[in-house]
């Protein structure tokens, strides 16, 4: 930006420390995730893992690459994903509450694994089959297959409805629908299938192996590169649809690349990891208050950084280092950051900056 | 449908201000102008060109906007803000040239609030904002501006200063001005035309005082249920005026003293009938007196309320 005064650019000094810092944390928290665990294990043999030096205990080996690696990506590609999701979703209805489920993808998704887990009993030996057929990828598959329905009505249903907050309405009840029928299917279920299910609706980092990792990676990137190409539209969202057509901008395409950017990134998680909440709402308000901004050339990276940096410290705390207990991935995000966010909001003088999007 | 058979121009270097009562359609002639909203008939031609034919950037270029209702944007800058009426000219990435920022620091200065470019927008006062929405609309360069009831929320004096910025707008910088207004008694000050709509959807064309003086505001409002008075240019008490009282006096203290007698229901006349009050005022250095002189008796009040107060109910 063009410097004509000295605020700004004090503004922008600041903004690359606090984008140095975040590195840094990240890196941290990328080392801290492999170390740490029921086992700890040192950091040099870490590195030594990593860079595949010969001479490092099996046992550690094994674990780093096949458990905690795995993980710490998939933690990583997960929050960065929710927080994109919930940028773009806090921008198109510009209400500070939106976040990546607002549409009702993830209760496509749940659907989705609710029939391929409960489903089963219903129709017998149908499911188990196709269950086979998709082998590691049946879960996600699902989740994927009930997430994309419900993706593709509000592809639909957004070329025709003029107002955001129709469209904002109708996802809600999309949601509502797709859950009630999933708490049908549980109602109607043996106990060991509802258990199953609702471990899958806990959330998790840790089920995502390699191959799945590759699928999920490039979906994310996907989505994510969607997005990046977006911060002038996204900026001109904000000052609504009516000023953003009359600044020249596409508004029914845009609309459409944000609808599916949000929902693939959203629906991509829920089906790898099951459906985790809080990230993708709060991340985008902790950068809008850090960088102090709301435009979105910085927010889009900010909320990279941040959003991989929270996800792999939830995923820490869960992972209870130094004990064999696993917390799941939700009760973290909420156990924690419902009262981040009851102290960031007490502590603010004014506010504005804090709910306006 | 909501107007019919409208033949209007808008030229370069023109403020046209469009009023007309609530609900006669101002809102939505703007937004099917601009392109907000289709159109049901006939042709819009802008520099020529029928408005369809336009690429929404062409357009963008050409005309820009500042609605009625106050963004709520979060953390924006002024200088930010008015950047994005630069997005027509600025790539997928929105990357400002040396001449992008030029002209946004010239518009923050014409609109005169190049003192806040680093404030944030949500800290500054509704009539800040509004012209920092102006700025915004300014630095898309357009050879039309047009403005939705940009003054709703603003104070009196806010008010004033967005109808002045909007005059020399059009008559300093060759642009084309259309703004919607309530604000009768400025727009008949500042514009160089009106376009009177009425409830029926017909436009009448014209300079204000052309409006005024044809007798077209008093029935267009007339019809609203409201009586526009010619004579001092604003809407007036719906008081009947069945009493009588002699004003005497001159200067800006009778036209104040005139309308306190209007507003209690007294019609003020030519000549003195017998057996009405006499009221005198006397503006002497610093001090202004009221002389009544009724049933014989004349009494000096120091305030108008005094005075009405003593006049025959």
């Amino acid at each position: 930006m063009k410097q004509t005064l000295k605020s700004p650019t004090s503004q922008q000094t600041k903004r690359l420390w606090l984008f140095g810092l975040f590195l840094l944390l990240i890196l941290a928290l990328f080392l801290l995730s492999l170390a740490l665990g029921s086992v700890s294990i040192p950091l040099k043999d870490i590195w030594g893992v990593l860079i595949g030096r010969e001479g490092v205990r099996e046992s550690w080996v094994y674990i780093v690459q096949n458990s905690r690696l795995p993980r710490v990506l998939t933690a990583v590609l997960a929050g960065i994903a929710l927080s994109a999701s919930g940028l773009q979703m806090q921008t198109m209805f510009r209400n500070p509450l939106a976040d990546p489920f607002i549409l009702g993808i993830n209760s496509g998704a749940s659907l989705g694994v609710a029939i391929a887990i409960l489903g089963s009993s219903f129709v017998g030996g149908l499911f188990l089959p196709a269950m086979s057929l998709g082998g590691e990828f049946s879960l996600v598959l699902a989740a994927s297959l009930g997430a994309g329905l419900v993706l593709a009505l509000i592809l639909l249903v957004g070329r025709w409805v003029q107002n955001p907050t129709t469209l904002l309405i109708l996802g809600l009840m999309f949601g509502h629908a797709t859950s009630a029928v999933v708490s049908l299917l549980v109602y109607f279920s043996a106990p060991e299938r509802i258990q199953a299910y609702s471990i899958w609706s806990f959330g998790s980092f840790s089920g995502v192996n390699w191959t799945q990792l590759n699928v999920m990676a490039l979906v994310i990137l996907a989505g994510v590169g969607l997005m990046a190409l977006l911060p002038k539209g996204l900026n001109a969202l904000l000052l609504g649809e009516d000023y953003a057509r009359t600044m020249g901008l596409n508004v029914g395409l845009l609309r459409f690349i944000v609808l599916l950017s949000a929902s693939v990134l959203s629906g991509a998680v829920t089906a790898f990891c099951g459906p985790i909440g809080f990230i993708g709402v709060a991340v985008p308000h902790i950068a809008r208050n850090l960088f102090k901004t709301s435009n979105h050339k910085i927010l889009i990276p900010a909320i990279i950084l941040i959003g991989a940096a929270v996800s792999m410290a939830a995923s820490l705390i869960a992972q209870l280092p130094g004990s064999q207990l696993v917390l799941p991935i939700n009760v973290v995000t909420s156990l924690f950051g419902a009262p981040f966010v009851v102290w960031v909001v007490l502590k603010r003088k004014r506010g504005a900056t804090s709910f306006n999007v | 449908m909501i107007a019919d058979q409208l033949n209007l121009q808008l030229n370069a270097g023109e403020f046209v201000c469009l009023v007309g009562p609530n609900g006669v359609g101002k809102s939505t002639l703007l937004r099917t102008v601009t392109g907000l909203q289709p159109k049901l008939g006939g042709e819009i031609l802008m520099s020529g060109k029928k408005l369809e034919t336009y690429q929404p950037r062409e357009l963008a270029g050409q005309v820009s906007v500042v609605l009625t209702s106050p963004i709520s944007v979060g953390a924006m800058r002024v200088d930010e803000l008015t950047a994005m009426g630069r997005f027509p000219f600025t790539g997928l990435f929105d990357r400002m040239s040396e001449h992008d920022w030029e002209v946004v620091h010239e518009t923050l200065r014409v609109v005169g609030v190049e003192k806040l470019s680093h404030r944030y927008v949500h800290t500054l006062s509704d009539g800040e904002r509004q012209k920092v929405m102006i700025a915004r609309a300014l630095a898309q360069e357009p050879r039309l501006l047009i403005l939705d009831e940009p003054t709703a929320y603003l104070d009196l004096p806010g008010r004033v200063v967005v109808m002045n910025l909007l005059h020399d707008l059009a008559s300093g910088h060759d642009k084309a001005v259309l703004t919607s207004t309530h604000d009768l008694d400025l727009a008949l000050r500042h514009a160089d035309r009106i376009w009177l709509m009425d409830d029926v959807g017909r436009i009448i064309q014209g300079a204000p005082e052309d409006l005024v003086l044809n007798g077209s505001f008093a029935q267009t409002f007339n019809r609203a249920g409201v009586r526009f008075d010619p004579l001092s240019g604003t809407f007036d008490s719906q008081n009947s005026g069945s009493k009588s009282v002699f004003l005497e006096g001159v200067g800006p203290e009778v036209v104040w003293t005139r309308r306190a007698l209007h507003r209690a229901g007294f019609a003020v006349d030519e000549e003195w009938i017998p057996g009405s009050p006499r009221v005198c005022v006397m503006p002497q250095n610093d001090v202004i007196t009221w002389q009544v002189e009724l049933v014989g008796q004349t009494i000096t009040f120091t305030t108008v309320y005094d005075l009405l107060q003593s006049l025959p109910k």
